[in-house]
């Protein structure tokens, strides 16, 4: 049953730009790269940084940001879907499950992250072979830290899809999306209990998968939480 | 009698108000059951409960003899659904929206078409929805119900926003379908002109409660003529009928007589007169379904 409803939430993503963003996300992350390697790359070689090591650490940089801004952008897009037109009363009175429902919509947003963090693998790849950095590839590292980054942001899609699938008002979601999409940005300044630090990677003892773990553990739990609220309400 | 939908003291709750309140439907096997109920009386609420969609506040389901709680997703595969205005993917052409519910279902794709058919709407098959007309999306939401050949059909006010000849059409359909495929149909409606044509049996619901459930038959004869007597002395002329064993409606200022035999009218006129009741008018009543539906929803609300 899971498996129909997400070719289903697949079709209906079909000419939503969903997939054009997906792109979009990974390749601005590195565009930004090109613009500062592009104006700075002198700078980078006096300094001796150069290097594979910093490369990465400027991309991952502004990848937060720009994932939380996807999850945002995305989870709104997918529940814009069914509450358009209500079709929600449609969906759940067909033969599934209302928590198969859920995890077909959450599962669908992840796989489109994932295709986002491979794609964002690929093209910073693909930069930095292009400048031609000091020493090895460190492939494990990159994709280590793009998928680092993905796992420490669970957290925030369970909330942001919970939010808008039980949300009438969409300007709920939104709001408290922008709050996020800020306090990603700040995420420095940041305790480390707030769940958009996480995806910064960064935390007082200095060990990321201390994140990715937080991210897993919490994100299924919000996950939980979210879909038994669903579950429980009455549709409309 | 065999019944496909069976609720016990179905009620549910708003906060205070009770939408609906103890409603005990029964839609019998293969027969068109009409819903009737001015705006606001719980219609959709009910059949939202039906398809468990919203769930009770007290009381429980049947659907096909099947507790609805405990074998949901078994009785929805048999069940399609229209349910208040159609929901529709308005960025997906016609046969995409109905592809995303034909997967779920998994009946073959040849089944699109068909249903497409039925409706007449072959034509824009691959149109996307955005540009359709009202009438068109509400083929389209009764397209979808029919996907998998339901046992039962639910629609909900499904004539909404079609003009007359596409009333017309939605009305021969459901005749058909009940005929060809005896299929159990509940059809919700707030005009009983809508139904009183096609559905064998009628709910009549006012204000949440269940006012009357019969064959649209009975329905008719209480709505038949009635004879009114206005008399000098009603409760005298009130007991003179019951110690004669004669039949009659009394309240404080008439009398109604529901036969209408000539003979049992001369027969009670006769026997008041001879007891010395001065008969001042025998009126006969002539009151149409409509209006006996307009009485009943009129006479719950308090007007
Ligand atoms: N989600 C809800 N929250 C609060 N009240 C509700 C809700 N849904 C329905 N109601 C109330 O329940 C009552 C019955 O509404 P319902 O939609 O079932 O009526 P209806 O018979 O379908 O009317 P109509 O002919 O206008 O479609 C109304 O008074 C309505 O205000
Ligand atoms: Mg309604």
């Amino acid at each position: 049953m899971i498996g129909k409803l997400i070719r289903t939430d697949f079709m209906k993503i079909r000419r939503k730009g969903i997939w054009f963003l997906t792109v979009l996300g990974p390749f601005g992350v590195v565009a930004l790269q090109m613009v500062n390697y592009g104006l700075r790359k002198d700078w980078f070689i006096q300094q001796d940084i150069y290097s594979w090591f910093y490369y990465i650490r400027n991309v991952i940089a502004f990848t937060p940001f720009a994932l939380i801004l996807g999850i945002v952008i995305l989870t709104s897009f997918m529940a814009s879907i069914e509450n358009e037109t209500n079709a929600w009363k449609q969906v759940i009175a067909l033969p599934v499950t209302k928590w198969g429902v859920y995890l077909s919509k959450y599962t669908t947003l992840a796989i489109l992250l994932v295709v986002s963090t491979c794609l964002l693998t690929l093209f910073s790849l693909g930069f930095g072979m292009f400048l031609g950095l000091d020493g090895g590839i460190p492939y494990l590292d990159l994709i280590k830290y793009c998928f680092y980054t993905f796992f420490a942001s669970l957290p925030v899609l369970g909330l942001q899809l919970w939010v808008a699938l039980v949300s009438k008002n969409q300007g709920i979601p939104i709001t408290l999306g922008i709050f996020g999409v800020i306090l990603s940005y700040m995420a420095y300044f940041l305790p480390d209990w707030l769940i958009w630090k996480w995806p910064s990677l960064d935390n007082q003892w200095d060990e990321p998968i201390i994140n990715v773990c937080l991210g897993l553990a919490v994100g299924l739990a919000i996950y939980l939480v979210g879909m038994i609220d669903f579950m429980r309400r009455d549709v409309k | 009698m065999e019944y496909i939908v069976e609720t016990n003291k179905l009620t549910k709750r708003f906060g205070k108000e009770y939408a609906v309140e103890a409603v005990d439907l029964r839609i019998p096997k293969g027969e068109i059951y009409g819903f009737l109920g001015p705006n606001g009386a719980g219609k959709t609420t009910t059949i939202r409960m039906l398809l468990g969609l919203m769930e009770p506040t007290l009381g429980n389901i049947k659907v096909f003899g099947k507790d609805l709680k405990r074998e949901r997703i078994g009785i929805l595969k048999k069940v399609g659904s229209l349910v208040e205005n159609p929901s529709y993917y308005p960025h997906l052409t016609a046969y995409e929206n109905l592809e995303t519910i034909r997967k779920i279902y998994g009946v073959p794709k040849k089944r699109i078409a068909d249903v497409l058919e039925i409706v007449r709407l072959s034509e824009v098959t691959n149109k996307k929805v955005k540009g359709f007309s009202l009438g068109m999306k509400q083929r389209l939401g009764i397209a979808s119900s029919l996907l998998n050949k339901p046992e039962l059909l639910i629609l909900d006010e499904p004539t909404n926003g079609l003009d007359p000849s596409g009333i017309i059409e939605i009305r021969n359909l459901i005749k058909r379908l009940s005929k060809e495929e005896g299929m159990t149909i509940l059809i919700s409606s707030h005009l009983l002109s809508e139904i009183d044509q096609i559905a064998d049996h009628v709910g009549v619901i006012s204000k949440g409660k269940m006012i009357f459930q019969d064959t649209i038959d009975v329905m008719r004869r209480q709505s038949q003529k009635k004879i009114s007597l206005k008399v000098n002395d009603y409760e005298r002329a009130n007991r003179i009928l019951i110690s004669n064993g004669m039949k009659a409606d009394f309240s404080i200022d008439s009398i109604t007589l529901p036969e209408h035999h000539d003979e049992d009218i001369a027969n009670i006129v006769r026997v008041l007169v001879e007891n010395n009741i001065s008969v001042y008018r025998i009126e006969e009543e002539k009151r149409s379904l409509e209006s006996t539906f307009l009485q009943m929803t009129a006479e719950e609300r308090g007007l």
